[in-house]
Order: structure tokens, then sequence, then C-alpha cells
């Protein structure tokens, strides 16, 4: 049958094709999942079944929280051990997503120098973990990630008697729906996923998402390096579905469609609006809320503070919303160093300084969005940018997907970068 | 020849028959395991069928077991879907960048080679150092000079023009990128070429009454066909699968390349399939100017025997 | 000494020992019979050429100069001049500095930067003490031994030499990451790497050198005695020390300017080189500190050739030609 790409059903064949019934039920497989031995890539072997040893892993929801399992060959690290001496604590990790001061100070205490290998999404990151060879301590994903990478035996489970400023982290961070009892993972940073614009070029932010394809800013415009950000903006933008974890492939294909609308435009992909909005080689770009927050420290060209500019939905549930975590590979050489290192960031004053450059919210209790404001941190034009606890409960989420959910999503976007058809 | 001395050449030669072959056996196995495995290994992920826990192929390593779904697919689109603008990109950037090269590196090869003379080796010390000098500090360099505020949009104000976004996806930035990286590449085989041509054949041309450019199409060019198709394949080849030329000025879907689609499935894990299938296909493509070049450096090989 | 072609009177030769051209002086240019085109005198100087290659050369070099030039700007712009610093160089590191913690040497400096560039000069080594041997007794084996195994390994062996990188390096990488998973990407897949593409253009280069010695001067050797191991070592050897020596420097710098496979197969930071770091951080948010580097880099480069110029140059002495004809005609 020849490839038709107009053709609704897009999902190319080899992949694990689910019925979209069962991809529509999300959650159901989470029982499935659970009772389940976890199948795992080197055990795949020779099954003929074309969906291989794929999806055996539980999707968490908010309402439908997960507890990780801890696998005999994959247990926790004694309590009460000294950090190793390590050269190096090696860092998967976006770039400039942690400052070097804090790094540095790391260094200082513990002789470890923090060395970051930077990724631009989560796919990149799963690549980069799951090499053979690989050697990670440290490594910074979302919650759409957590439950295969568990299962995948890509992180090791904590030794919480290392964790001790666990407490400092908001209440729903120290119980999370994603990793019930935390076991894999504390809270690294919150925040919103908006639109970042310059407010000295852009005549109308309150276009919201739109302004991305008004022809006024061509080729002055990018999207996230991120498939799920970049089509649920679409979605989002379009009211293509509410549901931006949706299986459906023709919401998916119309989301995608929308995206490749943005090409003839000179549209980016990348995930530095943090410095190129600062500098004016952009006028709006998408943007997580933190990279706005931190975008001080890198205008140029005569720009200042005072004409960066945030969007998001003016209605709280219409808001994308999400958190990254910190969690340990199993690879990880320098395991007790890695614990103690994860618990440092979860100290409030480093976890300020931290926050000063990188512009990300630690959801830490003491470092509330009032006392961020107060500290003069965020400025009153990007106070857009500030995450309270509360829009958690109401605004949209990220979640986990199966593998051929995942694959609609990230076949769409390649399909994206690759110029579109 | 005395019998002693026969016996004692026989057992010489029985001592030293294997040493040929031994020395050619580290790097034959080396080429084996590293470059004929590999080349197995794409196949082996293009054709596979099996997807593990991150949704990455299992590679296929029995050949019983190929499945040709994605790179039917991958044909697919490379016809009449999301690949065929990479490919009509890479067609046209590379033939563009090609005839630049020929345009501007013919003549200067020729005139290092057969005209300069007292700066002579001057000439050739400054042709051969772009040869030398890193690429990525190449493009780093056109990079700033690109950049909103870089010299480019000095030069283009100063006669009065709006300034121009030079690094926003321009398809003609990235053919002249091309150029620049590249044309070291071909100026410096094709000037050890016609630094070899006999002037006297030239000189031949000129006394039996050819003016210089009926010299120079009757004679020098036939001459030094050989030489500007090597030089020729030794270019295209690169640019066929190059991408992070392309990254590097460009980054915007508008000018992708087929090799930002390989570099792009391959990493990211989830199509590696894919781009598996596009390497097996951009090298069928190419298939073409290796074996044409490796016949011609083999006849050239043989004749110098 | 060829005399054909001197029509014009007075001209005492056209060509030099090389065989070149050498336009006569102007005094002795013939002398004009009313007019005569451009194209009709072969004596006319040849501007426009002459004018091509110096642009050439001018577009081809100043970019490079104006991003050296910017590894000494007072600014975190790589574009716009703002006056003269060393900072990025080094000891950028005073509070308020301009390279605040970035500059590549100094305390306090950017670790990754000096980690790449001794980790690009490690690999090029080690490539280099690896393939050239390797390469250089394949070059030996397949010329010398006649047989269909060996044409065979010929062909295969010319391949890589025509292989695109990012055929190469995509074909690595997918091995590495499923099938010798016991050697895993870093440092090892790097050396794995940079000796498989240096391979090919070794032997090609040996191979050209043995092909135009012949086996002459060994088979005398043998006559006059000495056993064929030592043919090798005492004749042979010695006559392909320069083809070796280019094929190292060639090694060399080709490990130091590959991008595409290191970028394949590198693991994580600590093993990064610099055209890779050069790559991403171009792509993220670059700064004068990597213009540093690329300079540093340059400089290396530039050393290395003037070293290896030198010593083709103290070879040459006596035997005619240039050294610099030489490193052109190393390539493939």
């Amino acid at each position: 049958m020849p490839f038709d790409p107009k053709s609704s059903d897009h999902a190319p064949q080899w992949r694990p094709q689910l019925h979209r019934r069962d991809v529509l039920r999300g959650g159901a497989l989470t029982a499935v999942g659970l009772g389940a031995a976890p199948l795992l890539a080197a055990c795949g072997g020779d099954s003929d079944s074309p969906s291989g040893s794929s999806g055996a892993y539980p999707l968490a929801r908010p309402d439908e929280p997960v507890t990780l399992p801890i696998f005999d060959d994959n247990q926790p690290i004694e309590s009460g051990l000294e950090p190793e001496k390590a050269d190096a604590l090696r860092v998967l990790n976006y770039a400039d997503y942690m400052a070097p001061g804090v790094m540095k100070d790391f260094q200082k205490k513990y002789g470890a120098e923090v060395q970051v290998t930077p990724y631009n999404n989560y796919d990149e990151m799963l690549t980069k973990i799951s090499a053979p060879g690989a050697q990670f301590d440290v490594v910074f994903p979302g919650p759409s990630v957590m439950s295969r990478m568990v299962y995948g035996k890509l992180l090791q489970p904590f030794q919480k008697s290392y964790m001790t400023n666990l407490t400092n982290a908001w209440p729903e961070y120290q119980d999370p729906w994603y990793d019930q009892g935390s076991q894999y993972s504390v809270p690294y940073t919150v925040y919103t996923s908006g639109i970042a614009y310059r407010s000295d070029r852009v005549s109308d932010p309150t276009e919201g998402y739109k302004m991305l394809w008004n022809p006024e800013y061509s080729g002055k415009m990018g999207v996230l390096d991120d498939a799920g950000e970049a089509l649920g903006m679409a979605m989002l933008a379009w009211d293509i579905t509410r549901d931006i974890n949706t299986g459906d492939p023709e919401l998916i294909n119309a989301a995608k469609d929308k995206l490749n609308e943005l090409i003839p435009l000179g549209v980016k992909v990348d995930i530095t609006q943090y410095e190129t909005i600062a500098n004016g080689k952009f006028s709006v770009h998408q943007s997580w809320s933190g990279d706005m927050i931190a975008a001080r420290w890198y205008l140029a060209g005569g720009a200042t503070k005072q004409d960066l500019g945030y969007w998001i939905p003016e209605s709280k549930a219409d808001v994308v919303i999400g958190n990254d975590n910190i969690c340990i590979p199993k690879s990880s050489p320098s395991p007790v160093l890695a614990h103690t290192f994860i618990n440092s960031i979860l100290d409030n004053t480093i976890a300020e300084k931290n926050f000063n450059w990188n512009g990300y919210q630690p959801p830490l209790t003491k470092l509330s969005a009032e006392y961020l404001i107060d500290g003069g941190y965020i400025t009153d034009n990007l106070l857009s940018a500030v995450v309270v606890p509360e829009d958690f409960a109401s605004g949209i989420k990220f979640y986990e997907q199966t593998p051929a959910v995942e694959n609609l999503y990230l076949a769409a976007f390649q399909e994206f970068q690759s110029g579109g058809s | 020849m005395a019998v002693a001395e026969a016996v004692a050449e026989g057992r010489k030669d029985a001592a030293t028959r294997f040493l040929w072959p031994s020395l050619a056996v580290p790097g034959t196995a080396w080429l084996i395991a590293l470059f004929v495995v590999p080349f197995y290994g794409i196949m082996a992920v293009a054709f596979s069928s099996q997807l593990d826990i991150l949704g990455q192929p299992i590679p296929a390593w029995n050949p019983l077991k190929w499945d040709f779904t994605v790179m039917g697919q991958v044909i697919d689109q490379s016809i009449s879907g999301s690949y065929r603008s990479g490919w009509e990109h890479t067609f046209i950037y590379t033939a563009l960048a090609m005839t630049l090269c020929v345009l501007i590196g013919y003549p200067v090869a020729y005139y290092v080679a057969r005209l300069a003379r007292g700066n002579r080796g001057l000439l050739l010390a400054l042709i051969l150092a772009p040869w030398w000098i890193n690429y990525l500090t190449r493009m780093l360099a056109w990079v700033g000079i690109l950049g909103d505020e870089g010299y480019a949009n000095d030069i283009v104000r100063f006669f009065g023009f709006a300034k121009v976004d030079w690094l926003g996806g321009q398809w003609y930035v990235v053919v002249i990128a091309l150029v620049y990286g590249y044309l070291p590449f071909f100026i410096v085989p094709l000037y050890a070429y016609l630094d070899r041509i006999d002037q006297s054949l030239i000189e031949a041309s000129r006394d039996l009454g050819a003016n210089t450019f009926r010299t120079f199409f009757r004679v020098t060019l036939p001459l030094s066909r050989i030489g500007l198709i090597t030089a020729m394949v030794i270019t295209a080849l690169p640019m066929f699968g190059d991408y992070y030329t392309n990254t590097l000025v460009s980054n915007s879907p508008t000018t992708v390349m087929v090799g930002n689609s390989i570099e792009e499935s391959i990493q990211s894990g989830f199509s590696r399939g894919q781009g598996a299938s596009l390497v097996l296909l951009l090298s069928a493509v190419l298939l073409i100017f290796m074996a044409y070049y490796l016949i011609l450096t083999v006849r050239a090989s043989r004749e110098a025997r | 000494m060829t005399t054909i072609g001197v029509d014009a009177p007075g001209a005492e030769k056209a060509w030099d020992d090389g065989g070149r051209y050498v336009p006569p002086p102007e005094s002795v240019k013939p002398p004009k019979k009313g007019f005569v085109p451009p194209w009709r005198n072969p004596w006319r100087r040849p501007y426009v050429l002459a004018t091509v290659t110096w642009v050439y050369i001018l577009w081809s070099l100043v970019p490079v100069l104006i991003a050296v030039q910017f590894s000494f700007n007072d600014s975190r712009s790589r574009s716009s001049w703002n006056g003269f610093t060393t900072a990025w160089y080094c000891c950028g590191t005073e509070e308020g500095s301009i390279a605040e913690g970035t500059s590549v040497f100094g305390s306090g400096a950017n670790d990754a930067l000096l980690n790449a560039l001794q980790n690009s000069l490690t690999l090029g080594v080690v490539t280099t003490l690896i393939a050239v041997p390797i390469g250089t007794a394949l070059a030996l084996g397949l010329t010398r031994w006649r047989s269909r195994t060996s044409n065979v390994a010929n062909a295969v062996s010319l391949f890589p030499l025509v292989t695109p990188e990012l055929v190469l390096g995509s074909a690595l990488y997918l091995v590495i990451s499923t099938l010798y998973t016991q050697i895993g990407l870093g440092r090892n897949a790097l050396i794995l790497g940079h000796v498989t593409f240096s391979i090919s253009f070794i032997l090609v280069i040996v191979r050209g050198r043995l092909v135009s010695i012949g086996n002459e001067f060994e088979t005398a050797a043998q006559d006059l005695g000495a056993t064929r191991m030592q043919a090798i070592r005492t004749v042979l050897l010695p006559m392909l020390i320069p083809a070796i020596f280019a094929a190292s420097m060639i090694t060399f710098a080709a490990s130091l300017d590959d991008f595409v496979v290191s970028n394949f197969l590198y693991g994580d930071a600590s093993q990064i080189t610099v055209p890779v770091l050069l790559y991403s951080a171009v792509k993220a948010a670059p700064s004068p500190a990597l213009n540093a580097l690329a300079t540093l880099l340059l400089m290396g480069t530039m050393a290395a050739l003037l070293l290896a110029y030198l010593v083709l140059r103290l070879r040459r002495k006596g035997e005619g030609g240039s050294a610099l004809d030489d490193l052109a005609g190393v390539e493939m």
C-alpha cells in the first residue's frame, strides 16, 4: 500500500499498532503494566509480534497515581556512606539549566567537577542515557518519561536517608502522583509553557499563541524543539483539542498541519529563547516561563528588562503547566555523591542562587512567589511567568504516553522539522 | 645456481611468503569490523520490525527477518512526502554549490598552478591554508560576520540598504556557506593535477596557431578533465552528507537537507529506522559517484605501475 | 630545456626549470604591430585570473581573521567590536569581568573549553599512533601481495575514503549502540571511529609512494645478500619515510578537524572535542571564548604545518622541487 501523507491514518505501519480505543483509554493500561512483569529491550528477543516489547509500563495520571516498582536487581544504595572522591559529577541536563556558580560551589566542597552533557529534548536525553557505556550521575526528566525510565532500568531508586532537604519542597512534591513516595525523583523546577515576546516589537500580545502565525513576525519567531510542546501548543492555539495528550492521529495531524504553516514564515526550532529573545534575534518564541525570568542576563542591543514579555492564557484552566525532576541514573559511578548533590539542590539557599541564574522556580515552600517577587528577581512585566502551587490543580499537563502514541507525536514533529509535506 | 643456494632460497620464500598477506591482515580486519559490519548494521536497523521499551528499533541481524515496511515508507515519503523537500534541497544546493566551486576554483587552481611565478610559493601557502583550518572554525567565523550586528550588515547598511536577516533560513546563505566550506577541498586536488600537465603540449597548441581560449578549451581543459572530475567528486560526496553547515547558518525547516533529517532521526532515537533507511538511500545515490571515483583511482594507480 | 615557441625576439627562456611559464620582462615584449586583442597575445599578464585568485584568497581567509579578532573583543558579542581584551583567553575570572568564569585558561576558567582542547589533541595523537602503522602495513601488504583476495581487500579499503562522514558516523553509532555494546560510546569509540576513516587515506598516500619507488631497490638489496626483512627495513622503509610523515600529519589534522564522526560517537561532556563543542555552542549561546578556543586550535594547526614544511624542506634539499608542492600533493 503506497504511503499517503494526507491519509488520516498516518501512523506508519511498522510501529506498534494500538487500537485507537486502547489509546484513548490511556490510563487503563496502568493495570496491565503493573500486573505484567516489565519487558525490557534486551528481552524483546525474537518475538514475532510487531508490538514487540513495548507498552509495558504504567501511565501515571493525577487521578491515577503510580507507585514505581523497586526491582530486585536495582536496589537503593546503603545509607550513611561518605560521598565518593570522584573527579567529575556527570550531569545530563538541558544547557544553561543550572547556575554555573552552584556547580562551582559544589566542586569546591566535594572536589568533583560538575560536567553537563546537554540535550534539547527528552528523546535526545533518552538516547544518550540508554547508549551503551553511558555513565551519568544526575539527570532531569519530567513526569512524562518517568515510568519508561524506571521500567527500562535507566534510573536507580533513592536511598531517601540522604534526601534530608526534601521536606523543603511543596507538600505535593514530597509524594507526587507520578512517583508515589518519591522513590526515584525529587522536584527540580516548576514552569508554564507560553509565548515569550519583545514588547517593544510586538503590536498585540493578546494574540497569544497566534502571534507565531502572524506574518508580521516572520523570520523572527520560533517554536520549542520538543514534539509534545510544539504540537500541543498548535492544538491549543487553533482549538483542535484541549487534550494535549490525545492519541488521535487525526488531531495530531491537524496540529502538524498548523505547524507546517509556520515554515514559509521562516520558523526556527530551538530552545535558546532565553538568549535569542533577549538579544533581539527573535521577536516571538514559544517558551517556558523560567526562560523569560532568566532572559535579563542575556539582554543585548539596547533592550531593557521592560522589553521582555511572557504570555499565557488568561484563564488558569487553559495554562500548560509542568515540572522537571532530578533523578539518579542507574549507571552512576558515584551514587552517594549524586545523592549529596541532589540534596544540596533542595537546600533553600542553594536553590535561590540557582533560581537567580536560571529563572526556573524551584517548588520549595520558602521560595514562594511573594518571596521571589519581593526579592526583586521578577519584574512587574513578567508576573505572568510566576507559578503558584494552586495552578497545578487547574492547569493542563503533559502525561506519559504509550510508545505508539509517543511515536505519533515524534513522527509528526519530524515531518514538520523536515520541511513539511 | 648451487643446489644448496636454491634450497636456502626456497626456505626463505616459504618464511616470507606470508609476509605481505600478514601485513595486510590488521588493516583489513579493522575495516571489516568497523566499516563493513557497521554498514550491515545500518541495514539491520533499517529493516528491523521490533521496538524496545524506549521505542527504538532492535536491529534484525538475521536477513531472513528483514522487514521492508519502513524502507517503503521512507521511499514513498522521499518521492512525495515529508522527505521530498530535503532531497530537493540537497540536490539543488549541491548542484549550485558545485557550479560555483568550478567557476571560482578552476581559475584559481589554474592560475596558481600554471601562471603565477614570483609569488607562487606564497599563493600556494595561501590556498593551502583554508584546507588546513578547522571547518567548524571557518563556519564560526561566518556566523559571526552574518549576525544581526555583524560586518555583513554593516556593509549592507553602508550602501543604504535595510539590514538582512542572513541567518534566518536563507537558501543562498546555505549555498554560499557550502561553497566557502568546501572550495579548498576542490582547489587543492585540482591544483595538484593542473600542476602536472606538460607545458609543451599547451605551447604546441599555441605554436599551431590556437588563441588563448582555443588552447584552453581544446588542450588544457581536456587534459585536466580527470583532475576536475576528481575534485568535483571529492567535494560533492561530503556536501551530500552535510548537515552541520546548514544547521549553523540556517537551522530552519525552510532549508532542511537530507543530512539534517538523517542526523535528527538517528540521534533522537525513536526514528532510527527511518534514519537508517535514509542513510541507505543516500548511499545508493552516492554509490554512482563513489564507484566512478574509485574506478578512476584504480585506473590511475594501474597506469602508474 | 625546452625552447619551442619562443617567438618573442629577445626572450631568453619562457619556462623555468620546473617547466612553468615565465613571462618575459616588459622590455622584451613583442613589438606591437597595431592592435593585438588580449586573447591573441599569449604573453599578456593574466590580470583577470590573478584578480580572481586574490579575491578568493581574501574571501577565504579574511573571515577567519575576523573570527580571531573577535576572540579579543571586550564584549560578549561575537559580531560587534567593542575594544580589546585578552580576558577570553586567560584569567577572565574576577567578578564583573566580561569573561567571568568562561575564559579558556586560568583559575575559575570554563573547564569545558580546556578539556575539549585536551581531548582533541589526545585523540589526534592516539589516532595517529594507531592508524599510521596499520595503514602503512596495509599499503605494503596490498601493494606487494597479488592475489584475488588482495583485490577484494583493495576495493574494500578504498570505500571509507569516499563514504560521506555522515554515513560512516551513523553506521558506527548504530553498531556501537547495538552490537559492540562492550565498547560503548565515549573515548574508545572516538578512537575507533577516527582510526577507521584515517586508514584509507594513509593507505593511498603510502601506496602512491610505494608504486613510484617500485621494487627494484629491494630486489637489488636482496641480490646483494640482504634478507627480505632486511631489505624492507633498511631500504624500503627509509624511502617511505616522507610519505609516512605526510600521512601522519594528515591523520592528525583530519582527527583534529573531524566533527561528524565525533559528534555521533562521544558519550558525555567529558569526552567532547573542540569541533563538537564549537558546533553545540554556536547552536546555543556562543561567546568570544569560543573564538579564543578556535584561535588556539588554529595556531596549533599552523605550528604543526610549519614544522611539516620545515621537515620536508630539509629532506628536499638537493632534490629540487618545493616542500609546499609536497604538502599540496599529498591529497588523495
